[in-house]
């Protein structure tokens, strides 16, 4: 069996508890108009494009078989609309500047990374996190690559947007560690505006892990104009204090506004609606801290 | 320029309590420093609290030789003693010492090697292979500070003159009239000094400061002959100690500082004359006088951690001043984990680069591996930049022989190509190994010609007094250490590694290039048609600390090779000369500020490096070598090439501040620490370092005068670098961060 990988970061220290090696899934099931790693969104190959990295080498321009790639006046143009992400510019393009984004990995070819760090997922209480994209778009593969770690002792945690019907779902959920997943509105319908679809199987969902006892961990990316109002926040703190009535719950944590992925946007030609957005001010994401723990839900910031 | 006393600055009036003297003190040294930079231009290496001198000090030397320069016991003792008598002295008021320096008398002599000891035959072989080869290299193993402490001045002198009757023969004349020649200077000198302090305690006006400057007048008279028996004057003892040897020739490390000084703690706070804060106070003047390196903690001889309550006095003491601080902990098994996690605390809180962290278990285990046993393993103690030395015991020339690989690559690779053989790999690497072996064996007889020769070039008139034999025996540590314990670091091993790395894969793997078409790229230094495109397919292979990739395999098989071919001369030296019986070789991998000099002695190489470029730093892979730039990918690459006899190949880290910002992120970096230590590898330097901040300081070094990096193994002011190292440090940076810092591929947490 393969996955559809973007990324294996190991020494990652923002996925979760301890050092962990978090495996970036690609393809998702809803379009947060925020998201930060925008490459991971397609369930297919994207290619970015570093303009600030390209040596002038044109070897693209001979490579692409849809002269996607061209050379005018001694300089190199990409058209991403008549690109067919074939991914043949990319595998000459040694500067980087032409990136093929995606890639088939087997189960043995991801673990030959992820246990190579296994010693400090022991000593830090770390593991491996499944994140993306949306990991659940892949659940067979999560499965297997769980059974994987298990049998290493390697602890398991997904990153997940739970919109799923609960059924789908709920045998990995049976099988990984750790459940760390975004709660992004409280009210369905602003939710469906910023992310293209409800909340209803997002609430169910946190409600019915936290009757499995499974430990979880809940999310909110503080989104300037979109997550980050006073209701939002409270209104979200209430529904996690009321669900979490057997303490399974780890914490719930409030993510800032991270700019860093607006160079993907341009690399991908994507339009980035949060082009000009700035993160939260410390004082601002104290205020909204103080709004959630004062539901008695155990809130933490970055 | 060069103030060095400073009386009367402050009003009748002024009152002081310990910590705003600190902050004073702070202040002057952070001006010390500007003046440096103002005076001195870009240093790439350590502060060693020394100050800039006094316009109206000009010291002039008593040349022995024809070129001007001095040599051996006479011209060494002559001008030294010369030069304490003229040494001015430098006093703060605010300070609790004093014994600052201006300058090592090595550095202001000519050339360093007795000319009229020439060794051509092994220079051609050092210039050949770039090979630093440490004759007449000085310093770098550690004198055992206690038998200062138990001896004082007074004691030495009299230790010297009854050793100069035992051995009456005409080969120790020399030696004996000397070293007592140079003690009894010393004990003038501070008679002289506790005068002049005394003068200007009456001079100063302010009571509190006059007070101060009475005691340490009482304190320098008592420490001029007398063995120190208050914490005070331990430290004044340290203080003068760590001046006298400065001053003779840059000097060596320190010692386990916490054991040192506990005796002292324990018996002034029974006899009621000291509290915490004022031991506190006294040791953070200790980090002011000098730069040295001390090891904190780690295990006593029942593998028990020595950490004490001194230890946190210590750890609390430097976070007070928060300088340049040669600090390292010793992690063990039997660690005082809340010692461990309060020193992680202070890396991440002051982010000035100190405390650093060795690894017990690896350095013992390789150190044992040499025939010694657990217990003396243990007392080899964190020294220096990368280097581990038993105190008192051991003659090392630590941190100074090294082996250029990549120069040793470069000869290798052009004489393959120009064999008319078919070039592989396997062959390069045949060439590789015979042309290793003359470097090493030919390292290996330098050591030689240094150990016979370099009493009659530099004796270590200073550190003898402090060590096991000398005195005893009438002959300069060179000739008389209880252990010769020779060090033989090689430099370059990731250039190497990636090197033949890239042939393999571009190469013999994808055959996307030919040795023919690469040479000629090699030779025009890429500046062929495609020859950037080449270079970036070549700088785009596997590399080393990549996680189990083809450059990481070559490392691990230069190290194994490295580390055969030096532990081969042990045998070969010691049959050779019966003069040195138990002499030993270690090899390590370390290249110190060394890799821009090295890089410019090295053209092009296949892993796409530039003509002239530096090499890589230490055991640290070259830069880009992982996307994520995953820390545990590169600590587990360097634990697989280490050495293991007990030398070191550190690992350097440069991590971004925000990762420990929260209690949960230093608990991380604990268990980080303690991994990386325990999975194989022997030393570990720690920058925490705002990107941003660094490039700031970067274009104007002069908005950061408090900027502290570790370089190598040694701390300094950033804006002290010269350009070319600030851009190194910024490079290993970057590189960290990512493959380009300022476009990470994904952005970690949520979605």
């Amino acid at each position: 069996m393969e996955g559809l990988i973007t990324e294996i970061e190991r020494f990652a220290l923002s996925d979760g508890p301890g050092i962990r090696t978090a495996v970036f899934f690609k393809g998702c099931n809803m379009q947060c108009r925020w998201c930060h790693n925008p490459e991971t969104i397609k369930a297919g190959k994207d290619l970015l494009y570093y303009a600030s990295k390209c040596i002038g080498c044109y070897k693209c321009v001979y490579a692409c078989p849809s002269k996607a790639q061209k050379r005018i006046n001694n300089v190199h143009i990409y058209y991403p609309n008549i690109c067919v992400k074939c991914g043949k510019c990319a595998a000459l393009c040694y500067a980087g500047a032409m990136a093929l984004c995606g890639k088939k990995y087997t189960v043995d070819d991801v673990m030959r990374e992820i246990v190579q760090d296994k010693a400090y997922y022991v000593s830090s209480g770390g593991g491996v996190t499944l994140t993306g994209g949306e990991v659940l778009c892949q659940p067979d593969f999560v499965k297997e690559l769980t059974d994987a770690c298990h049998k290493e002792n390697i602890s398991v945690g997904i990153e997940t947007n739970l919109n799923f019907p609960w059924e789908s779902i709920k045998s990995v959920i049976d099988a990984v560690d750790l459940v760390m997943c975004d709660i992004k509105l409280i009210d369905s319908d602003e939710h469906k505006k910023w992310t293209g679809v409800g909340n209803e199987a997002i609430l169910e969902n946190v409600r019915r892990i936290a009757q499995t006892g499974k430990p979880f961990i809940v999310r909110t990316p503080l989104i300037p104009g979109a997550t980050d109002s006073a209701e939002n926040i409270g209104g979200i703190a209430k529904f996690l204090a009321d669900v979490d009535e057997s303490g399974t719950m780890m914490y719930y944590e409030l993510l800032n506004f991270n700019p860093l992925g607006a160079t993907k946007y341009a690399a991908l030609s994507r339009k980035n609606e949060f082009a000009d957005a700035k993160p939260l001010p410390k004082t601002r994401v104290r205020e909204l801290k103080s709004i959630a723990e004062a539901t008695g839900v155990k809130t933490k910031t970055e | 320029m060069g103030k060095i006393q400073f009386i009367n600055e402050f009003d009748e009036k002024e009152e002081f309590t310990l910590d705003k003297r600190i902050k004073l003190l702070k202040k002057r040294k952070l001006e010390q420093t500007q003046e440096k930079i103002d005076m001195e231009g870009g240093l790439d290496e350590d502060d060693y609290g020394r100050v800039v001198q006094p316009d109206d000090f000009v010291f002039e030397c008593v040349p022995t030789n024809d070129n001007g320069s001095y040599y051996g016991y006479e011209g060494w003792r002559t001008n030294y003693c010369k030069l304490l008598d003229e040494h001015p002295l430098y006093c703060d008021p605010l300070d609790a010492f004093v014994g600052r320096g201006f300058f090592f008398m090595t550095r202001r002599k000519g050339d360093i090697w007795n000319p009229d000891m020439p060794y051509t035959e092994l220079k051609k072989a050092f210039d050949r292979y770039n090979i630093v080869c440490g004759i007449g290299s000085d310093g770098h193993f550690t004198p055992d500070l206690r038998m200062g402490f138990e001896m004082g001045w007074g004691g030495i002198l009299e230790k010297l003159k009854k050793y100069q009757k035992i051995n009456s023969g005409e080969e120790h004349r020399l030696f004996y009239e000397s070293e007592i020649m140079v003690v009894e200077h010393i004990i003038k000198f501070l008679h002289r000094i506790s005068g002049e302090i005394a003068e200007l305690a009456d001079e100063e006006r302010n009571p509190y400061l006059k007070q101060n400057l009475k005691d340490m007048a009482v304190c320098n008279e008592r420490m001029a002959e007398n063995p120190p028996e208050t914490m005070r004057e331990c430290i004044q003892w340290m203080c003068w100690f760590s001046f006298f040897s400065r001053l003779y020739n840059r000097g060596p490390s320190g010692g386990q500082l916490d054991e040192l000084l506990r005796p002292f703690y324990e018996h002034d706070i029974e006899a009621g004359i000291i509290d915490d804060e004022l031991a506190k106070f006294y040791i953070a003047c200790l980090f002011l006088n000098d730069t040295r390196y001390y090891q904190l903690a780690g295990p006593d001889d029942n593998g028990n951690d020595m950490a004490s309550h001194i230890s946190y006095l210590i750890l609390e003491a430097a976070d007070w001043i928060n300088i340049a601080c040669n600090l390292t902990v010793r992690v063990h098994d039997n660690m005082n984990e809340d010692f461990f996690k309060k020193s992680v605390g202070y890396l991440f809180k002051n982010k000035n680069a100190w405390p650093r962290f060795s690894g017990d278990n690896s350095l013992v285990d390789g150190f044992m591996r040499l025939g010694y046993d657990k217990n003396l393993a243990r007392h080899r103690l964190a020294a220096g930049c990368s280097w581990m030395s038993i105190p008192g015991m051991e003659y090392t020339l630590n941190d100074l022989v090294k082996i250029n690989v990549a120069k040793v690559f470069e000869v290798a690779y052009y004489e393959m190509m120009e064999s008319g053989e078919e070039p592989s790999t396997e062959l390069l690497w045949e060439y590789f190994e015979k042309h290793l072996k003359v470097a090493v064996s030919t390292t290996a007889e330098g050591i030689l010609f240094h150990l016979h020769n370099q009493d009659k070039n530099e004796p270590e008139l200073i550190c003898n007094l402090l060590s096991q034999g000398p005195v005893e025996m009438g002959a300069d540590v060179t000739k008389s250490a209880k252990y010769f314990n020779m060090c033989m670091d090689g430099a370059g091993i990731g250039t190497v590694a990636d090197s033949f790395a890239a042939c393999e894969q571009r190469i013999e793997k994808e055959h996307k290039i030919t040795w023919e078409a690469l040479t000629r790229q090699m030779e025009l230094n890429w500046n062929d048609i495609d020859g950037e495109y080449i270079r970036q397919m070549m700088l785009h292979s596997e590399r080393y600390c990549g996680g189990e990739t083809l450059g990481d395999k070559w490392a691990v098989r230069i190290s194994k090779l490295f580390s055969r071919l030096v532990r081969e001369q042990v045998p070969v030296i010691r049959a050779q000369d019966p003069s040195y019986p138990e002499i030993q070789f270690i090899p390590g991998w370390f290249s110190w500020s060394n890799t821009l000099e090295f890089g410019s002695h090295v053209r092009a190489t296949p892993n796409g490096r530039r003509n002239g470029e530096a090499i890589n730093h230490g055991a640290n892979p070259t830069y880009g070598f992982r996307k994520d730039g995953a820390v545990t990918a590169m600590a587990n690459s360097i634990a697989s090439i280490q050495p293991f006899y007990g030398n070191c190949a550190p690992v350097q880290l440069e991590l971004d501040p925000g990762i420990a910002d929260t209690p949960e992120g230093v608990e991380k970096m604990v268990a980080m620490i303690r991994t990386i230590l325990e999975t194989g590898n022997t030393l570990l330097n720690i920058n925490i370092i705002d990107k941003h901040k660094v490039l700031e300081a970067h274009k104007d070094p002069s908005k950061f005068p408090d900027l502290v990096v570790r370089v190598t193994g040694f701390t300094a002011y950033f804006s002290m670098l010269s350009p070319e190292f600030r851009q190194l440090v910024v490079d290993r940076i970057l590189a960290v961060n990512g493959e380009d810092a300022e476009l990470p591929d994904i952005v970690p947490s949520t979605k």
